[in-house]
């Protein structure tokens, strides 16, 4: 959000327009203009400028607000402790569960790690035992179905 | 944009630090409270916002991170949102949109020592927006970046606000222009 800068004098209209929005009080101008503004405050015209405005802030400035009562200031403070106690536990929560989960994950990668470099090799091996030849099984059964040609 | 005053305030109260939940409540509830009281012209109502955004502030401490607005600038933005949602709760039974436009005709002269209720009166009869703009800038102080910010729009547009706003303002409270 940028603010305008003055760099030489202001001229009156825009000294007007300042006053206009801010009132008589250079203390609240844009920071940017405030010292070219003290400058033009000083002229005749200015100080018009300044009176005009000045007239509406008289009347805004009787506008006051009572202070907060000691009742609604300990209502307040007692809440933060519920508040800000449930904020910390939730939060102490979410570390927890963020916790498990990173465990979690790790040991599902971990898992998965090892089935790629260790696959089981069993399902696809042939295992050749005593009674298998190159022809065949030899076994027992074997003997059995040659007979029974 | 400067150190934040308020944010070694926050991140104790995020801390659980009890001395700063106190220091933070003399710090901001005159704020909160007196900004919810020109924008509804409503104590009662004023009173439940300054509690409610206590408790945005309570919620939201632990994780507050400043991320290029002030922590006052976020609590007047909270503030305003919960007075905008009341005023259009008060609204919704008469029309849909807040208007825009204010109710310039001028206002009765005051009693001797009525003018501060004269004062609200008005504050009340202008646009919600300019009104906003006025309080921020006038009442609250706020420089006119952080009133911009609080209010997102532009510095031009706030200073439109303000312009029309205190137009008026000078219509009803003064009834004239202001020229000498």
């Amino acid at each position: 959000m940028a603010e305008k800068t003055t760099a030489g004098p202001m001229d009156a209209a825009r000294f007007a327009a300042l006053a206009d929005a801010y009132g008589s009080a250079l203390h609240r101008w844009p920071r940017a203009e405030q010292a070219a503004a003290v400058r033009f405050a000083e002229t005749e015209e200015g100080h018009a400028i300044l009176r005009r405005a000045g007239r509406l802030d008289a009347l805004l400035d009787r506008q006051r607000v009572e202070a907060p009562s000691p009742t609604l200031y300990g209502a307040i403070v007692a809440r933060a402790a519920t508040e800000v106690r449930q904020v910390r536990r939730r939060r102490f929560w979410w570390l927890g569960f963020g916790l498990a989960g990173v465990g979690l994950a790790g040991a599902v990668a971990g898992l998965a790690l090892v089935t790629v470099v260790n696959p089981d090799i069993q399902s696809d091996h042939y295992v050749m035992d005593a009674n298998a030849t190159s022809f065949g099984d030899a076994g027992p059964d074997a003997d059995q179905t040659e007979e029974d040609l | 944009m400067g150190a934040d005053p308020d944010e070694e305030l926050v991140r104790r109260i995020g801390a659980g630090d009890p001395a700063a939940v106190q220091a933070m409540v003399a710090r901001k509830l005159p704020r909160v409270l007196a900004l919810a009281r020109r924008m509804l012209g409503d104590a009662a109502e004023a009173e439940d916002v300054a509690q409610e955004t206590f408790v945005r502030i309570w919620r939201h401490a632990a994780g507050w991170r400043q991320k290029g607005t002030r922590f006052d600038t976020w609590v007047h933005r909270v503030a305003l949102n919960l007075c905008y949602d009341r005023l259009r709760r008060r609204r919704e039974w008469v029309t849909d949109e807040l208007p825009e436009v204010a109710d310039e005709t001028p206002l009765p002269d005051a009693m001797p020592g009525d003018e501060e209720r004269r004062v609200g009166q008005a504050l009340q009869r202008i646009a919600p927006r300019q009104r906003e703009a006025i309080v921020l800038v006038y009442y609250q102080d706020l420089s006119n970046i952080e009133a911009a910010s609080a209010m997102q729009v532009s510095v031009d547009a706030l200073e439109s606000l303000l312009a029309r706003g205190r137009r008026a303002l000078q219509a009803m409270l003064v009834g004239d222009d202001g020229d000498d």
